[in-house]
């Protein structure tokens, strides 16, 4: 079943124009890798999937339902709710700095959960179970024994592996990553790509932001090559990293050579 | 005059002092918040009205601020206010004025990415500032706030151009008597209040160390 649907979005920082008509859709349960040159619109585009940025024109739906149509007014409306289909893990992690592990992970949906008509009677019960899943998550992402740490006494991977808890808290159904190992040292990169890669043997629908070849390649079940705000390319990472290469793609994968495709 | 004597009233002068103190923080740190609010606004019309409000506060000497707010409503025919509340009007509007530059200062320095990762999470803008950006902000202005906070203290001895009671008046009422100490002695007062604040902020500055912005 088609999960996301995003049509000709187009978004202009001024007269640059940084994406150009990006369409993309992806199945439930697949991942999406994205890969491109410095500049070539990666974050923009997922910062409008998560509504952080406005994009000019565009549709975006998910299952069926229209979150946003340039087209139609009145698309600005519930933005916040709309939001919560999709998760995002950033590039620098930013982890709330006066919480704990655990109360990163589970801040937001107790903020939610107070919505609920039934939340006064059942308050407790609610926010134990927000509790026990915030911890289940943690377990998940290999970090139990670190939930009452505080953000500045974790290694940048154990940052990220809680940010991508806290992004799973919600229960998104489409997680996004930009980069999220390229503000950590080589070393700490495999702990945060394994956690990544067996979310994707559970196929979490996931658009990862990456330059990270071997394990775009690897894990992602279709890629796109974003070049100056276009899709230059499209399809399983087969078609993609395969020859015939065309000559932009080529100059691209030519600086991860070392990388061993 | 015994020292004890002097002691004494001198401590019903400070008990003024501490009252002008207290509800000048009272009043100032809200509307302080308010004002800086005012000055990040995205409305310009509102920001350069605030901004503007801010520069005459800041440009004007507190003392005669206090002059204005007891004296210019006899002038226009108006009733004139109590002199206490007078002095508490001007000290809080001053002081909130040089708040609500040290909160934004604040709010500023937070990164755009504290408020984008709430607002991901489904988080209203309230809930973020109030549940992410507030305490991270109170954190960085501990400092800067404690400067403000004791010249606050000191700035009190301002009152008595319109007659109000304070310490330092007290001492100059003894004065008239001819005994002229005890207006060195409130300089103790004033040491040991500042002494007490230190202590605070420094407990403040501890309570947050758990966490690094
Ligand atoms: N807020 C902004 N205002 C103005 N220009 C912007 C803004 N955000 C991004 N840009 C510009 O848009 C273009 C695309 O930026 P974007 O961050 O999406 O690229 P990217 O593909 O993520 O690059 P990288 O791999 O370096 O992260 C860049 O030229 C950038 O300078
Ligand atoms: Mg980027």
């Amino acid at each position: 079943m088609t999960i996301l649907e995003a049509h000709n979005i187009t978004k202009s920082f001024g007269s640059a124009k940084v994406l150009n008509r990006v369409s993309l859709s992806l199945e439930e349960g697949e991942s999406l890798a994205i890969i491109g040159p410095s500049g070539g619109g990666k974050s923009t585009l997922l910062r409008c999937l998560n509504f952080l940025e406005r994009m000019d024109t565009g549709r975006i739906s998910v299952r069926g339902e229209v979150l946003y149509d340039s087209e139609v007014p009145g698309s600005e409306d519930g933005l916040r709710e709309k939001r919560l289909h999709f998760g995002l893990v950033f590039q620098s992690f930013h982890l709330f700095p006066q919480y704990t592990a655990l109360k990163n992970i589970t801040l937001a949906r107790e903020l939610l959960v107070k919505k609920q008509p039934s939340y006064k009677d059942r308050k407790t019960e609610l926010l134990e179970q927000i509790r026990s899943d915030g911890l289940a998550l943690l377990e998940q992402v290999g970090l139990s024994a670190k939930k009452d740490a505080y953000p500045h006494e974790l290694s940048g991977g154990q940052q990220q592996r809680v940010a991508i808890a806290r992004a799973l808290a919600l229960n998104p159904d489409i997680l996004c990553f930009d980069e999220p190992t390229s503000a950590l040292d080589p070393e700490l990169t495999g702990e945060v790509l394994r956690v990544i890669r067996s979310l994707a043997e559970k196929n979490t629908t996931m658009i990862i932001v990456t330059h990270e070849m071997q394990f775009a390649r690897q894990v992602a079940d279709k890629v796109v090559f974003l070049d100056d705000g276009a899709v230059l390319e499209y399809g399983v990472p087969q078609e993609v990293f395969e020859p015939p290469l065309s000559e932009r793609m080529q100059r691209f994968l030519s600086h991860y050579t070392d990388q061993n495709l | 005059m015994g020292f004890w004597e002097v002691t004494n009233s001198l401590l019903s002068g400070f008990r003024s002092t501490c009252l002008m103190f207290a509800l000048t923080l009272l009043i100032a740190l809200p509307l302080g918040l308010i004002i800086s609010f005012g000055s990040m606004s995205k409305f310009a019309p509102l920001r350069l009205l605030v901004k503007t409000f801010v520069w005459i506060i800041r440009g004007v000497p507190l003392m005669l601020q206090i002059m204005i707010v007891f004296y210019v409503p006899g002038l226009m025919g108006v009733s004139v206010l109590p002199r206490f509340s007078a002095v508490i009007i001007a000290f809080s509007v001053n002081y909130a004025c040089y708040f609500s530059e040290i909160f934004r200062g604040g709010i500023e320095s937070i990164s755009r990415s504290q408020y984008e990762a709430g607002q991901v999470l489904g988080m209203t803008k309230t809930q973020v500032f109030f549940r992410v950006i507030l305490l991270q902000v109170i954190k960085r202005i501990t400092a800067p706030m404690s400067n403000e906070v004791i010249t606050l203290v000191k700035d009190t001895a301002l009152a008595r151009v319109i007659m109000v009671e304070e310490i330092l008046k007290t001492a100059e009422n003894i004065m008239t008597k001819g005994i002229i100490w005890p207006l060195f002695y409130t300089g103790v007062f004033y040491l040991l209040f500042v002494g007490v604040l230190t202590l605070l902020f420094g407990c403040a500055e501890k309570k947050m160390s758990y966490f690094r912005t």
